[in-house]
């Protein structure tokens, strides 16, 4: 709370007025970030979001008949923003489908220093193609490694999952959500998203592990979890704590003005000091 | 599935501080030996 | 109209002066020439390739590895390595220890032009170099990004440097009014470089305190700002003694009658502060080790390549620096400047590549290709480096001493 409490304060690592927002719990949020809650359990690996999200954002579809591309676990590319991956474990065969979480305080938009990749007032995290200038920041510091770099072309994207920006400008449902048969995937505010999540770890407290992947990880992400075994065997990264990655780099950026003032000064002073001690006793001598 | 054990993250401090010492220390005789170079090789400046 | 035609003439014969001069001077085939001539032109048939055909065509980076060799090396690496000039800058003009005076003018011409060279080279590396102006005109300034300090920072840094620098240009084209202004300019431009300096060579270590979930624990740290501050220094002033000890053998003829011996007496002194900054440097690392437990990481390969890293190369030749200037033995400390050097380089690229997704399925290592493009980098420096000190007052004492005070 602590670390929370100073940065409301200071708020000088704030990203957006979004995030700021989000870190400073006790001003009430005007507008709310939406949110996917993905229920693991109930994904039956059928890859028909893996294929609308593919003719959404006009990339290569997939066969996913023939391809054979479960056998493998693969991680988002330049051309497939989401992918679905089998996991054998305690509780049988699980799929997950992986994209961009949408980090409340993401580190790839604290990272971009032309606001390419940008946290919108409703929560989606998207990148802009006028303001990128390809600098690859982004993939460094984010800590799911999403953001993927089209490294054979002159022009080259940044490619990330945008939670179909466009359609929810036009109040539609983003295409993975509106694709999925098995109701696994389900789209609205986090806040209800997180009831939901709940009454269904209560209702059935034996079915899922009682944790939200999302809830809490890197101060809080848009695409929410529940799963019916530990996360780590799902290939969830549990190691990433609750600290908002901003955070990592709010010490550093807020001493930036400090010094710029205090430096100058500093050197200035003893400059002047220098000065005066050389100028009175003799001119030529420096030597020691 | 979350439980709750104190953590000290203070522990380390006292080693720490012992290295600290040490480093004074050393740091005293590092500058000792640099500011005082061997006498004769000082003499005869080439 | 006379007077049109004098103008006229004068700026005629100014031109046709800079023509001459722009000619090359000496032999043309020298080993240096005849070694960094092709790699030259190969290196620009792959930037050819590489700007047409994508990044992707002529490195190895990937998906898990977004910033390699260019970045690594070029960039972080070489910016650590400019670290001399504000150090001796800030001896220079801020404490006034004439001692060093000789070698401020080169030493601000080796960092300007490591700015502009290897700082530059981050262009190369840009996916959509054309939107660098986004951050800089201001269509879109990411304040919270420790990238746009670092990248504003190297711009404001290389006009300061060219400004502490342009008095000796100044002396070139014979213009003593235009020097005597540019040179009341140096004590500002020096303050501001220092300052500058401190924070990009820290914000260069800030870059990677986002990169937390994919650094070997035993690198990631949250001081690494402070330690890439720290160990600018003694990577500065070793580079200074190495590059220094290379120009007075291939420069002789430009040199003053006694700079020579001047110039070993400024080696001992600059060894000095490398054996102190790097024993402080030890120490540093030394506290965070022990802060953050690492004790059961240092069994494994990871660990003991970190041990060489921090024991081997600073510690070793920390002693070896100290050892060197009390015993008054030049040949141990340049052997330890090279040591320093190296422990830097292994420093700068594990934290940027080789210990950055340690654990990836795939590792990293860079292309020929990208080598070329490295070494082309560092030959054009140095070609114009060598442009520049056979035609500028800038080895020595130089007339500076006329026109001041
Ligand atoms: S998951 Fe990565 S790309 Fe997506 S918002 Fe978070 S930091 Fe950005
Ligand atoms: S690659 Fe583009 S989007 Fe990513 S940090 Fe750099 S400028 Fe921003």
């Amino acid at each position: 709370m602590n670390r929370r409490d100073f940065f409301a304060l200071t708020g000088t690592a704030a990203l957006t007025l979004a995030t700021k927002k989000a870190s400073a719990d006790e001003i009430p949020l005007k507008k709310e970030f939406v949110g996917v809650l993905t229920d693991t359990t109930r994904c039956i690996g059928c890859r028909a979001c893996e294929v609308a999200c593919a003719e959404a954002n006009g990339l290569p579809v997939p066969d996913v008949e023939n391809d054979n591309a479960l056998e493998q676990p693969r991680t988002p590319s330049e051309t497939q923003l989401t992918v679905v991956n089998r996991h054998n474990t305690d509780a049988g065969e699980v799929f997950v489908k992986q994209q961009c979480m949408h980090c409340w305080q993401p580190a790839c938009t604290a990272a971009c220093l032309t606001n390419a990749m940008y946290k919108t007032k409703d929560g989606p995290v998207i990148w802009r193609p006028d303001k990128c200038m390809g600098c690859r920041f982004c993939m460094v510091s984010c800590p799911f490694s999403i953001p993927k770099f089209e490294y054979h072309s002159w022009n080259p994207k940044v490619q990330k999952c945008t939670m179909c920006w466009e359609r929810l400008q036009q109040g539609e449902k983003p295409a993975c959500v509106q694709a999925c048969p098995a109701d696994a995937l389900m789209f609205g505010m986090k806040r209800e998203l997180m009831e939901i999540a709940r009454v269904r770890i209560y209702r059935h407290p034996t079915k899922y592990v009682h944790h939200i992947y999302g809830e809490h990880e890197v101060g809080g992400t848009g695409w929410l979890y529940l799963s019916a075994v530990p996360f780590e065997q799902l290939g969830f990264r549990t190691d990433l704590g609750t600290t908002p990655y901003p955070d990592y780099t709010r010490e550093f950026l807020y001493s930036v003005p400090i010094i710029l003032f205090g430096l100058p000064a500093l050197l200035l002073g003893m400059s002047s000091l220098t000065q005066n001690h050389e100028e009175e006793p003799d001119e030529g001598i420096h030597n020691e | 599935m979350e439980s709750y054990s104190y953590v000290n993250i203070f522990e380390t401090k006292g080693l720490e501080y012992l290295l600290l010492i040490c480093f004074l220390v050393l740091f005293v005789v590092l500058v000792r030996y640099l500011s005082a170079p061997k006498a004769p090789a000082n003499k005869p400046k080439t | 109209m006379s007077k049109q035609k004098t103008l006229s003439s004068e700026v005629r014969a100014f031109l046709k002066f800079l023509w001459s001069e722009m000619k090359p001077r000496g032999k043309a085939l020298t080993p240096f020439n005849v070694i960094s001539v092709p790699i030259m032109i190969a290196g620009l048939v792959i930037l050819v390739i590489r700007f047409t055909k994508g990044l992707g065509a002529v490195t190895n980076l990937s998906q898990d590895f977004p910033w390699g060799f260019w970045i690594g090396f070029d960039v972080v690496t070489g910016v650590a390595f400019a670290g001399g000039a504000y150090l001796i800058t800030f001896v220079v003009y801020v404490m006034r220890v004439e001692k060093y005076h000789s070698i401020a003018r080169v030493t601000v011409l080796n960092g300007l032009l490591a700015y502009i060279f290897y700082a530059g080279a981050l262009v190369l590396d840009l996916g959509r170099p054309w939107n660098i102006i986004n951050p800089i005109i201001g269509n879109s300034f990411g304040y919270n990004s420790v990238l746009f300090l670092v990248s504003w920072h190297f711009l404001l840094y290389m006009i300061t440097e060219f400004i502490e620098f342009s008095p000796a240009v100044a002396e070139w084209l014979g213009w003593p009014k235009v020097r005597k202004f540019l040179h009341s300019l140096t004590l500002a431009a020096v303050i501001f470089g220092i300052t500058l300096s401190t924070l990009h060579q820290s914000g260069l270590g800030a870059l990677f305190l986002l990169a937390k979930s994919k650094i070997h624990p035993l690198w990631y740290t949250e001081f690494i700002p402070i330690l890439f501050f720290v160990s600018s220094i003694f990577a500065g002033l070793s580079m200074v003694i190495f590059e220094g000890t290379i120009s007075h053998r291939v420069f002789k003829d430009r040199l003053e009658p006694g700079a020579h011996e001047s110039f070993n007496k400024i080696i001992f002194g600059l060894a000095k502060g490398a054996a102190i900054s790097m024993f402080v440097y030890y120490f540093f690392k030394a506290l965070i080790f022990i802060h953050e437990g690492h004790w059961s990481m240092i069994r494994d390969a990871w660990g003991l390549w970190y041990l060489l890293e921090v024991v081997g190369l600073v510690l070793v030749p920390c002693f070896m620096f100290a050892y060197g200037v009390r015993h008054r033995s030049l040949g141990i400390i340049r052997t330890a400047s090279v040591l320093t050097m190296l422990g830097i380089i292994l420093n700068r690229l594990n934290i940027s590549v080789i210990a950055f997704n340690w654990n990836a399925a795939v590792h990293y290592y860079p292309s020929w290709m990208e080598i070329v493009v490295t070494l082309m980098v560092i030959s054009a420096e140095i070609w114009v480096f060598r442009w520049v000190v056979t035609r500028m007052p800038v080895f020595g004492p130089s007339r500076e001493f006329a026109f001041t005070s």
